[in-house]
């Protein structure tokens, strides 16, 4: 009976959507509060639920469907249905201008029932499914503005989605060809035996694409910043605080179960989570825009997190520290976006604009904005006593592990150390661009303008008041927290559990904070402050040195899938297709002496009509046709006598 | 005695009932008037589709001789497995389909020309259904384009009787073909009857095995014509110049799937799978349909008439089923016949949605419809829950037989096969662009501003549209959550137990 909870989480949601979109029809004001009813009951059964429990459903679909409760599922169940319920109550703030609100609330619970489906999920098959459903759904919260601008990044993100879902689908496919088996616990073993890798590489490559697209990572990210910018604010949080985590526990997947312990496999990750993170922070630097800012940071984060997942392969059976560090980044990376998107739905909501200039100061003078600013800044920033701390530094020493242990047997540790010093720079860039906004919201001096006094109301401060404290308990008190929600889930990717405790608030921990903070103020400073400002009359300007000619979308994919393929495409089709037409053709000139004539009326382009054929065809074939005749009853007799 | 004649009643009523029913409202002049023909329509129909699922579900599974020409020559009847799905499928569409056609026929005139020949041509693909040999298949088969023409040709202008044409010259070359195959069957085989397996006789076959190979290329192109695989494919997108109930029915459902239930016939039931399987001809046909899976889509997406696309799509879909078949294996042959079942149901749904619009509004271009999506609920809800399935977007109709197919390629291990995997999984990311640019112009119109009066007159079609819409898009939905069922009666099937 109580296995039935967990359909219960993905199909309530969904249908509570329903019923909300017939109540939004009569009383858009219930709807709200029913919403908020819902997701709340919604989280309070995820905190209630303990134990583990398995839910199978066969012959649903094509192949079973498996749910499964516990562990890592019920970690990020948990805090998937807490940013709902903020999400949904700062909703009827946030978009009280929007149109078409019942459709944002309808696709927003099924969204939530979808992503609960992915977190809850227990094969590979299920997770695909809600996977795409969750693709589906938000791309109609993506383009809920309907701007040009949002027209163009929601079909971008509409086509990685399709694309990657597509690619992601033939890997599976490729899996269940090899192995016979898509339920995560049977995949740990499926590949032991197997002699020849590349193939399993291959496909491993190919289930990562979809994933790695969701989450943001390096090549695959292009739709990322653009979709984050366009969304509405809370759209954006979700697709930062949840969605990312989707196609992160994708990876986790392939990371943490399908490859476990493989060295290569684990190298790769750590590679593209460098790129991702290099890149993220410094599209982060380069950019003016506030909510341009924080999507290219996810993307850096994420960075941050894939790193993590990467060191779980190359550690092999040692690895508590990365499967801890890369979980626990998960979890306080979405708290801290959460915090700081919803700070900067406040600002756009206040201001209308989001470009630092414009908004340049307006946080002065307002103490609770820019302390719940700061304290999700500051979590991210992986400054000590706050939660990004604990999780950056896990990661942090699971690389610093591998370089003692490269020592121990004696081998090159170039590599390893390169990795780290970019690991920290990636940090230092944190530093430097959340310092950036944080100086041009709450310190630079304003231009001469006015704001309503009245920015926030009671129910927003109460919300965001309680979001920012979680990051500081979080990091004040980790082996209370932390290292708990960290015992709960490295089951998840069969993490050992260590041998001693963590001493986080040690000099030895310590150091690495140190050196990114110092690294980020020397970015800040020399980087931001020297080249990317202007001083003018009016003070300081921040310059927009976006680096558009190096855009991967605009410059290569884009004409690849929407010039070249099709070229290529519609030339074979056409030779092909023109091969019966031009023997019917050939049969008419050979035949009827002439071929009819081709008409195209001008309404129609896309019909061709011929031109009325004479009425004397017979007639005038009639030689012709006699000769046909004759030679095919000479042919005939020949057989015959022959 | 008494039992086979019962059979012949059983068997022979849903083929000769609605040929002689449309027969004669031909000829009657006091059939123009609505009311009256509508009754007498749906009569018919509805009377013609319990004759033929009490046929199947009651009747024994007994063959009987009708009319003997020679030993090996007669029309010869029966039902089986291959017939119970064929003819289900046929009559719960077509009941459906009437009723569509009572309101769109409306604007296209000469009404009772069009239901005549509409009734008779159920008669005729369930005789297609419950051939027992060739010859009986061949004989319904060449009817099934005569009385299909007219409908084709029903606009009467230039640009139908074109369409026609070439839909003439495209069936009858396919048959000439096809028939070709019948001779060859007819000499090689023990009996011209369809027994799964095939009836080839073993030691004649194996002296002349390469022109038999040849032989079964041409009859399968020839019946392939009907199930437009390339090069084959001009007419369908041609023949959506028919009123919609035809384009949907029998264009996208009865004569296209005669088509392909012909090849079945032809390949596991005459020829066999082991004459053919692993042999050069497999190769050549999979590689065809693979190659026609992928023309299809592309050509779709560059398309902007909407019943076209919808045309082209049918042409790539089609080949998803041939290419099942085409593998030669049961398991094959079980996901051809379950893409069978759900692209009817969801074709069928598109081209009542575009016919929906064009009815309505006259549009019947991808530009035209922006915005419309909230001005007609219920036709782009259709549109967009079928698309959905169509796109193969689990756990809607469409995926699963997706993956069956997938799966059934990569069991037979055939290099043809994974270069077939490749092309369905392009194929599916193309399906999802063409089909949904419609639904998402629909809901997110580019342009915030329209020229007065662009969409005034836009709205919901009457029950009579719109409850077929839903009646579809429910049962997509339901067969998609619940393929068990089906797949359970496909392997049956494909086992030859049924």
């Amino acid at each position: 009976m109580q296995t039935l909870i967990l359909p219960f989480l993905i199909l309530f949601p969904m249908a509570c959507g329903g019923i909300g979109y017939i109540i939004g029809n009569k009383k858009e004001e219930i709807r709200d509060y029913f919403l908020w009813i819902v997701t709340a009951m919604v989280l309070a059964s995820t905190l209630l639920l303990r134990g583990e429990y398995k839910f199978l459903a066969e012959g649903f679909s094509a192949l079973s469907i498996s749910l499964q409760w516990g562990g890592l599922h019920s970690v990020l169940a948990v805090m998937t249905a807490f940013v709902w319920l903020v999400i949904m109550v700062v909703s009827k703030t946030y978009l009280k201008e929007h149109q078409n609100k019942n459709r944002y609330y309808f696709f927003i619970m099924m969204t939530l029932g979808a992503v609960m489906g992915v977190f809850l999920s227990a094969d590979l098959y299920t997770t695909f499914l809600f996977f795409e459903i969750m693709s589906f759904t938000s791309y109609i919260l993506i383009i809920h503005t309907n701007t040009k601008e949002n027209f163009y990044a929601a079909y971008t993100y509409l086509a990685f989605a399709v694309i990657g879902g597509l690619v992601t689908l033939t890997g599976i496919f490729l899996l269940y060809d090899i192995t016979g088996t898509l339920v995560f616990s049977e995949l740990k073993e499926a590949l032991v035996t197997l002699e020849n890798k590349n193939m399993a590489y291959a496909t491993g490559i190919l289930i990562l694409f979809g994933f790695a697209a969701k989450a943001g990572m390096f090549l695959v990210h292009t739709w990322l910043i653009e979709a984050y910018t366009q969304a509405p604010t809370t759209v954006t949080a979700i697709l930062s605080c949840i969605l990312s985590k989707t196609g992160i526990y994708g990876i986790l997947i392939l990371g943490g179960i399908l490859f476990l312990h493989d060295e290569t496999w684990g190298m790769t990750l750590v590679y593209f989570g460098i790129f991702t993170l290099l890149c993220g922070g410094i599209l982060a630097i380069y950019s003016i825009d506030l909510k341009k800012i924080l999507a290219c940071s996810s993307m850096s984060q994420i960075g941050f997190i894939l790193v993590g997942i990467g060191m779980q392969g190359v550690l092999g059976e040692h690895n508590v520290l990365a499967v801890e560090g890369s979980i626990l980044h998960m979890v306080n990376h979405t708290i801290v976006k959460l915090i700081l998107f919803l700070t900067a739905g406040i600002l756009f909501l206040n201001t209308k604009s989001l470009n630092l200039n414009d908004i340049k100061g307006y946080g002065r003078g307002k103490p609770f904005l820019m302390s719940v600013f700061l304290m999700g800044a500051l979590g991210v920033m992986g400054i000590p006593l706050w939660n990004g701390y604990i999780s950056k530094t896990l990661i942090h020493e699971s690389i610093v592990e591998k370089i003692l242990l490269l020592e121990q047997a004696g081998k090159s540790t170039v590599e390893m150390q390169t990795i780290e010093y970019l690991f920290l720079i990636g940090g230092g860039f944190t530093v430097a661009y959340m310092t950036k906004i944080f100086v041009a919201v709450f310190v630079e001096k304003p231009k001469q303008k006015q704001y309503c006094k009245k920015y926030i109301n009671g129910i927003l401060k109460a919300v965001l008041g309680f979001c920012a404290i979680l990051p500081s308990l979080f990091g004040i008190f980790p082996h209370l927290i932390q290292d708990n929600i960290a015992k709960l889930s490295r089951g998840f990717v069969y993490g050992q559990p260590s041998e001693h405790t963590i001493e986080y608030f040690s000099w030895i921990n310590l150091k690495g904070a140190v050196i990114s903070l110092a690294i980020g103020s020397i970015i800040y400073i020399v980087w931001i402050r020297m080249i990317l400002m202007k001083k003018t009359k009016e003070g300081s300007v921040y310059i927009d040195k976006w680096p558009n000619q190096w855009n991967i979308q605009k410059q290569i994919y884009e004409p690849i899938v929407l010039q070249l393929l099709p070229f290529l495409g519609a030339l074979t089709a056409r030779v092909i297709g023109s091969v019966t037409e031009g023997f019917i053709v050939f049969c008419q000139i050979t035949i009827f002496n002439n071929k009819t004539g081709k008409v195209i009326p001008k309404e129609d382009a896309y019909f061709s009509v011929y031109t009325q054929a004479g009425k004397r065809i017979f007639k005038d074939n009639l030689s012709k046709s006699l000769a046909f005749f004759g030679a095919g009853f000479a042919f005939a007799m020949l057989y015959i006598l022959g | 005695m008494e039992s086979i004649l019962q059979q012949k009643v059983l068997l022979l009523l849903p083929i000769l009932f609605p040929i002689v029913s449309g027969a004669i409202l031909l000829f009657l002049k006091s059939m123009d008037d609505r009311k009256k023909r509508q009754w007498y329509v749906a009569v018919v129909v509805i009377a013609n589709a319990v004759f033929v699922l009490t046929a199947i579900y009651l009747g024994s599974k007994e063959a009987f001789v009708l009319y003997e020409f020679s030993e090996k020559l007669s029309l010869k009847f029966y039902i089986d497995g291959l017939s119970m799905v064929f003819g289900t499928m046929v009559s719960i569409l077509w009941v459906i389909t009437t009723f569509y056609a009572f309101e769109y026929m409306k604007h296209e005139g000469r009404e009772r020309q069009f239901f005549s020949f509409f009734i008779m041509t159920f008669g005729v693909v369930i005789g297609i259904a419950f051939s027992k040999n060739m010859l009986t298949l061949y004989l319904f088969y060449e009817f099934l384009t005569l009385t299909t023409l007219p409908l084709v040709m029903h606009g009467d202008d230039g640009k139908a009787r074109h369409c026609g044409r070439i839909y003439l010259i495209y069936m009858m070359g396919g048959a000439s073909l096809a028939f070709i195959g019948l001779v060859f069957i007819g000499i090689y085989g023990t009996s011209l009857d369809f027994i799964m397996g095939g009836i080839l006789d073993t030691a004649l076959a194996q002296k002349d095995k390469t022109m038999l190979h040849v032989v079964y290329l041409l009859a399968f192109f020839g019946f392939g014509v009907k199930a437009a695989i390339l090069p084959f494919y001009h007419w369908l997108p041609t023949a959506s110049v028919a009123p919609t109930p035809v384009t949907a029915l029998l264009h996208a459902v009865a004569v296209v799937k005669a088509g392909v239930f012909a090849i079945v016939r032809l390949t596991y039931y005459n020829f066999g799978t082991e004459f053919l399987q692993g042999t050069w001809v497999q190769n050549v046909i999979l590689a065809a349909a693979a190659l026609t899976i992928v023309f299809g889509s592309t050509a779709a997406l560059r398309t902007p008439h909407i019943k076209r696309r919808y045309g082209y799509s049918t042409i790539s879909n089609l080949s998803y089923i041939l290419f099942g078949i085409a593998l030669m294996t049961p398991s094959g042959l079980e996901a051809g016949l379950l893409h069978m079942i759900y692209h009817a149901v969801l074709k069928i749904t598109l081209f009542f949605c575009a016919g929906a619009i064009l009815y309505q509004n006259h549009r019947e271009y991808e530009y035209e419809i922006e915005g419309f999506g909230t001005k007609m609920p219920i036709v782009f809800f259709s549109m967009a829950v079928v698309s959905i399935g169509m796109a193969a977007i689990p756990p809607f109709a469409g995926f699963h037989s997706k993956w069956a197919l997938a799966t059934a390629a990569v069991a037979t291990g055939n290099n043809f096969a994974y270069i077939g995997i490749g092309a369905l999984i392009l194929s599916a990311l193309l399906t999802t662009l063409y089909l949904f640019a419609l639904v998402i112009r629909a809901y997110f119109p580019r342009k915030r501003q329209y020229p007065k009066g662009y969409d005034d007159a836009v709205a919901d079609p009457n029950k009579l549209m719109t409850v077929p819409l839903l009646v579809l898009s429910g049962i997509s939905i339901i067969i998609g959550v619940y393929p068990k069922p089906f797949m359970e009666i496909f392997d049956v099937i494909a086992q030859g137990m049924l």
